[in-house]
C-alpha cells in the first residue's frame, strides 16, 4: 500500500521523527517551571544525543548479541509503528484492514526486544525493571485494544489510517461521549506506557524505584542513544496518537494538519508535565488499579457504542 | 486421493521396518525415508487442493455396519493433513537423533514405530469421511500417542501420566459414540454426507454440538478439560511432546471445524459457548504457564492458551454463521485454521529446542538454567523465533493469525446483530498476548540469557545436526508464514469459507484478501528494515571501539550467578495479581524458599472426584472373586436379563 501514499505523509513522519528528543524536554521543562526551578533547556534532549553517539561502548562480559541487537529493534519497531498513523489527516504511509493489531505488535516486538536485553546482562537491577515492564504491559496491552476497538465501532474503519483519520471528524459529534472516554484512557496509558508520574518517575535514580530507566543501566554510548531516542519517540508517537484522535485535521490543509499535529503533541507534553507536578509517584502495587481504571474507561466507551 | 492413501500406507510400513532392518543405520535411514516419502506422497494433493484445485473423494464399500467408507480431501482437511505430516517428519528426524542416547536401541525402535503409526491415523483420520473409519482413525491415534508417550515406563510419573491421558482420552471417545449415535439416528448409513444431510431439532442438535464440545475439548485440552495435557506433554520424550502438542491435540480443533461444517446452521449459543472457553482457555492456560519452572509444563500450559486463541476465532466464525455474516464467519474460522497450523509450527519448534536443551543440560528446571545463548547458538536462536512467534509478534506466523482473527472480531463488531459484542474479545486477545510475552521473556531470559545458574549448565554444549536441523526447518517455517501472510491467508480463507459453509462459487471470492497483500508488505517491510539496521549497526560497530566489563552492580563488582533475577521472581509481580488463579504454594523458612505448583482442576476436581469414585467402587468390589465360573455365571445371568427384557418391551409394543 505504500505505492498510493501521499510523499507529503513521509514527511509528516519524517518530522515528527526529528522533534521527537524535545518531547520530554518540554515536560521536563514545564514540571521545573510550575515547580519553581529553571530547569534544563528543552533541546538537551539533542544535545545528549549527541554527546552519547561520539562515545565508546562498554559491554558486559555475560551478555550477548541480544542485547546489542536490542535497541536497534526498540527504535526500528517505533519507527513501523509511526507509519501507521495517518499524521496528515489523509493517508498513513503504511496502512491495511486491522492494521490496529500491527500497531500494538510493533510496539510489543520493541518491548520483548528491551526486555531480554535487559535480561542479557545477568544483573538482578535490570531483571526487576524487565518484570515491572512486562507487568505494567500486561495490563496496558489490552486497554489498548480496547481503545482500538472502540475507535473502529466509532468509525467502521478497520485500519487506524480511518479510525483516527478522515473519518474520525464525522465520529466526534455522533459519539462524543465515547471518544473522550477512550482519550482519557490513552492518556492513562501513554502516562504507564512511558514510565511518567504516576506509574514510575523518570527523574529518580534510585534503581529499586524504577522501570524503564533501570532495564538500560549496562546500555552505554551509541546503544543508550538510540535507547533514549526511542523512549522520546515512544511517548512522542502515543501523544501523535492521542491527538490524531482528538484533533480531527481532515479538513485541515495537507500541510497544517502536520504541523497541527505537532503543536498537539506538544500540549500533550505540557500536560504530562503538568500531571507530573501535581502528582506523586504510586505504589508499584497500585499502578494495575490505575491501568484497569481506565480499561473501565475504554469499556464503558465500547458498551455506549454498542448501545 | 490415491497419493493419500499411499502416504498411509508408507507410514503404517515406516515402523516395522526399523524391526525388520537388523543394522540400526539402515533402518533409521528407511524409517526417515518413509516417513519423508509420505510427507511428499500427502503433500502433494493437500498443496493442490489448498492452491483451489478439485476435491478429492473415494468409496470403499464394506460389509460392516454403518455404511461405506468414504474418504475425501477437500481444503479442510488438506490443510491438517499438511500440519500433521510436515511437523511429524521434522519431529520423526528429531527424535531419530534425540533417542541416539539414553535409550536402548529397542525403545528407540518402538519409539519410532508408534510415532509413525501416530501420523498414519491422524493422515487417515483427516480423511476420514464417515464415522466408522473415523472412529478407528480416532482410537489408533489415541493408543499410538500413549504408547509414545510411557516411552520412559520405568518412571512412575510418567505411567501416571500415561494413564492419565487414556481414561481422558477415552472419555471423549465415549462421548464421539454418543455423538454418532444422536446425529446418526434416523440417517440411512453413518458417512459424513448422510449426517450433514440431516435436519435435528433443536435438543437433538444440543446434544451433538454438547458431545462434540466435550469430546474434541477433551483432545484439544480446553480448560477444564485440559489436566492430562500438562502432565502427557512434560512425561513424553520432547519430540513426541512436539507431535503431541502440534498434532494430536489439533485434531479436536479438527473435529470441531469438521462439525461446525457438517452442522451447517449452527445456533448462537454454540458460538458464544466457544468464546467464552477460548477467553477462558487462553487467559488461564497463559497465567498457569506464567507460574510453571519446569520448561515443557510450560510450553504445555501455553498449548492450552494457544487452543484458548483458536477457540475465539472458531467462536467467533460460528456466530457469523449463526448471525448471518459469512464475511465475519470464513475470517473466523480461517484465522483459527491458520493459527492451528502456526500454533503447530512454533509449539513443535519449541518443544524440540526444549528437548534439545534437556539434552545438553539434563534438566527442566528454569531456576537451574541460563547462559545457554552462548553454548547452543542455533538452539538459542530458532527457540527465540519461536518464542517470539507465539508471542504474536510481527513479523512472525503467530502474528499473522491473530491478526486474523482480531479482524473477524473486529467485523462482528460493526455488524448489526448481538455478534458484535464479540469485539470485547480483542481484548482478550491483547491481555493473552501480553501475558505471553511476559512468559517468554521469562524463559528466553531464564533460559538462554545471563549466567548459568547450574554446573550441568555450564558444560553444557549445542546439540548434534540430527538435532538442530529439524529446529532450523521449522524456525524457517515460522519466519517464511509471517513474511507472506498474502501467500498463506488465501488458502486458509478458501479453508474458512468452507467451514462457513460458502457454496463452492463464493469460495474464490472469500478467497481474494486484498489487505492479506498490503499486511506482507507491512512485514516485508518490517523484516527488511531489521535487517537492514541490524547491518548498518553492526558496519558501525565494527569501526568503534568498545570495551568489555562486568555487568553493572551499581559499583560492586563481583556479581556471581546467584545474584540475577530468578525466573520466579521475573514472574511474581504478574502472579501476584491473579493470585488465587495461579495454584501457587510457597514454602518458606528462615533460610529457603520454594514454590509449588498445582493444577487447580487436576489437584482440586479430578484426583479427589477419582477417589471418591474408588471409594463407591469398593461396595462393589465383592462380586470380583477371581474365579472363572462365577464370572460365567454373571455372564449368563446378564443375558438372562437382556432376554427378559427384550420379551417384555416386545410384548409392550
Amino acid at each position: 500500500m505504500t505505492g498510493h501514499t501521499d510523499w507529503r505523509a513521509l514527511v509528516a513522519v519524517a518530522m515528527v521523527l526529528l522533534i521527537a528528543p524535545a518531547i520530554p524536554g518540554i515536560a521536563t521543562k514545564t514540571k521545573s517551571v510550575l515547580t519553581g526551578r529553571r530547569g534544563a533547556p528543552v533541546l538537551q534532549g539533542y544535545r545528549d544525543l549527541a554527546k552519547l553517539v561520539r562515545k565508546g561502548r562498554v559491554y558486559s562480559d555475560v551478555s550477548t548479541w541480544v542485547f546489542r541487537a536490542g535497541p536497534v529493534v526498540v527504535v526500528a519497531s517505533l519507527v513501523l509503528a509511526l507509519l501507521m498513523l495517518p499524521l496528515d489527516g489523509r493517508s498513513a504511509p503504511l496502512h491495511f484492514a486491522g492494521d490496529v493489531v500491527a500497531f500494538a505488535g510493533a510496539l510489543a516486538l520493541g518491548r520483548f526486544a528491551l526486555v531480554l536485553s535487559g535480561l542479557d546482562t545477568g544483573s538482578s537491577f535490570e531483571g526487576m525493571g524487565a518484570s515491572r515492564e512486562v507487568t505494567i504491559a500486561s495490563f496496558a496491552e489490552p486497554v489498548l485494544f480496547l481503545c482500538f476497538a472502540a475507535l473502529v465501532l466509532a468509525t467502521g474503519h478497520l485500519s487506524l489510517n480511518g479510525a483516527v483519520g478522515p473519518a474520525i471528524g464525522a465520529a466526534w459529534p455522533r459519539d462524543t461521549a465515547s471518544l473522550v472516554l477512550v482519550a482519557l484512557a490513552l492518556f492513562v496509558l501513554l502516562l504507564a506506557e512511558n514510565a511518567r508520574v504516576p506509574v514510575d518517575d523518570p527523574a529518580t535514580h534510585l534503581e529499586l524505584t524504577m522501570v524503564h530507566e533501570v532495564i538500560v543501566l549496562d546500555h552505554s554510548g551509541p546503544d543508550l542513544a538510540l535507547v533514549l531516542y526511542g523512549s522520546a519517540l515512544k511517548l512522542t508517537l502515543f501523544a501523535a496518537l492521542l491527538v490524531c484522535v482528538v484533533v480531527p485535521r481532515a479538513a485541515l490543509r495537507a500541510w497544517t494538519a502536520p504541523v497541527a499535529v505537532a503543536a498537539g503533541v506538544a500540549v500533550v507534553a505540557v500536560l504530562v508535565g503538568v500531571v507530573e507536578s501535581a502528582m506523586a509517584r504510586l505504589r508499584l502495587t497500585r499502578v494495575p488499579q490505575l491501568i484497569v481504571g481506565a480499561g473501565a474507561l475504554a469499556l464503558f466507551g465500547i458498551i455506549l457504542l454498542l448501545r | 486421493m490415491t497419493f493419500v492413501f499411499w502416504s498411509v500406507a508408507l507410514l503404517l510400513v515406516a515402523g516395522p521396518i526399523g524391526a525388520l532392518v537388523s543394522r540400526r543405520a539402515a533402518a533409521e535411514f528407511a524409517y526417515r525415508a518413509c516417513v519423508s516419502a509420505a510427507l511428499v506422497l500427502g503433500a502433494v494433493p493437500a498443496v493442490r487442493v489448498l492452491a483451489g484445485g478439485s476435491v478429492a473423494s473415494r468409496t470403499l464399500a464394506t460389509p460392516m455396519p454403518g455404511g461405506p467408507w468414504v474418504f475425501g480431501l477437500d481444503a479442510l482437511s488438506a490443510l491438517f493433513l499438511l500440519i500433521a505430516l510436515g511437523v511429524g517428519t521434522a519431529a520423526a528426524w528429531f527424535g531419530v537423533a534425540y533417542l541416539h542416547r539414553g535409550v536402548t536401541a529397542r525403545a528407540a525402535r518402538t519409539s519410532h514405530f508408534f510415532l509413525s503409526t501416530l501420523l498414519a491415523a491422524v493422515a487417515a483420520l483427516v480423511v476420514a469421511r464417515a464415522a466408522v473409519p473415523f472412529l478407528i482413525a480416532w482410537e489408533l491415534m489415541a493408543l499410538a500417542s500413549y504408547g509414545a508417550i510411557v516411552l520412559d515406563h520405568g518412571q512412575a510419573g510418567v505411567r501416571r501420566a500415561g494413564l492419565l491421558y487414556l481414561a481422558a482420552t477415552h472419555t471423549g471417545t465415549l462421548l464421539l459414540f454418543v455423538l454418532f449415535a444422536a446425529w446418526g439416528a434416523g440417517a440411512p448409513d453413518l458417512t459424513f454426507a448422510a449426517l450433514g444431510g440431516r435436519t435435528l431439532d433443536p435438543a437433538a442438535r444440543a446434544i451433538v454440538l454438547g458431545a462434540a464440545l466435550i469430546a474434541f475439548g477433551f483432545k484439544a485440552g480446553v480448560v477444564p478439560l485440559h489436566f492430562w495435557l500438562p502432565e502427557a506433554h512434560s512425561a513424553a520424550p520432547s519430540h513426541i511432546s512436539a507431535v503431541m502438542s502440534g498434532v494430536v491435540i489439533k485434531m479436536g480443533i479438527y473435529g470441531l471445524l469438521r462439525v461446525s461444517l457438517l452442522m451447517g446452521a449452527l445456533p448462537a449459543w454454540w458460538g458464544w459457548a466457544l468464546l467464552a472457553l477460548g477467553g477462558v482457555s487462553g487467559v488461564l492456560g497463559v497465567v498457569w504457564a506464567l507460574a510453571q519452572h519446569d520448561l515443557k509444563r510450560l510450553l504445555a500450559f501455553h498449548s492450552v492458551e494457544n487452543i484458548g486463541i483458536i477457540l475465539l476465532g472458531i467462536g467467533v466464525g460460528a456466530l457469523g454463521v449463526a448471525y448471518g455474516h459469512p464475511a465475519v464467519a470464513a475470517l473466523g474460522f480461517a484465522g483459527a485454521a491458520l493459527h492451528t497450523m502456526n500454533h503447530a509450527l512454533f509449539k513443535s519448534l519449541l518443544f524440540l529446542g526444549a528437548g534439545s536443551v534437556v539434552h545438553a543440560t539434563g534438566t527442566r528446571e528454569l531456576e537451574r538454567m541460563g547462559g545457554l545463548a552462548r553454548r547452543m547458538p542455533v538452539t538459542a536462536l530458532t527457540f527465540l523465533i519461536g518464542s517470539a512467534a507465539i508471542v504474536g509478534l510481527p513479523p512472525l506466523n503467530g502474528f499473522v493469525s491473530e491478526w486474523l482473527i482480531a479482524r473477524s472480531m473486529f467485523g462482528a463488531g460493526l455488524s448489526a446483530s448481538p455478534a458484535r459484542v464479540a469485539v470485547l474479545g480483542v481484548g482478550v486477545l491483547g491481555l493473552i498476548g501480553a501475558l505471553a510475552l511476559a512468559c517468554f521473556a521469562k524463559v528466553f531470559g531464564a533460559v538462554f540469557l545471563g549466567r548459568p545458574r547450574d554446573a550441568s549448565v555450564v558444560v553444557a554444549g549445542e546439540s548434534a545436526a540430527g538435532i538442530t536441523r529439524p529446529m532450523a526447518v521449522l524456525a524457517a517455517a515460522c519466519v517464511a508464514v509471517g513474511l507472506l501472510p498474502g501467500v498463506v491467508t488465501p488458502p486458509v480463507l478458501r479453508a474458512g469459507a468452507l467451514v462457513a459453509g460458502h457454496a463452492n462459487p463464493v469460495v474464490p471470492a472469500a478467497a481474494s484478501d486484498p489487505a492479506a497483500m498490503a499486511a506482507t508488505w507491512f512485514t516485508l517491510g518490517l523484516g527488511g528494515a531489521l535487517l537492514l539496521l541490524w547491518g548498518v549497526v553492526r558496519s558501525g560497530w565494527a569501526r568503534t571501539p568498545w570495551a568489555a566489563a562486568t555487568t553493572w552492580g551499581c559499583g560492586y563488582g563481583l556479581p556471581t550467578a546467584r545474584m540475577q533475577y530468578t525466573a520466579s521472581s521475573f514472574a511474581a509481580p504478574l502472579l501476584g495479581a491473579y493470585r488465587g488463579m495461579t495454584g501457587v504454594r510457597v514454602v518458606r523458612t528462615d533460610a529457603s524458599l520454594a514454590t509449588h505448583v498445582a493444577d487447580p482442576v487436576l489437584d482440586a476436581v479430578v484426583t479427589p472426584g477419582w477417589n471418591r469414585l474408588q471409594e463407591a467402587a469398593r461396595r462393589i468390589r465383592p462380586l470380583h472373586r477371581g474365579r472363572l465360573s462365577i464370572y460365567l455365571m454373571y455372564v449368563v445371568a446378564a443375558l438372562l436379563a437382556m432376554l427378559t427384557y427384550l420379551m417384555l418391551a416386545g410384548r409392550g409394543a
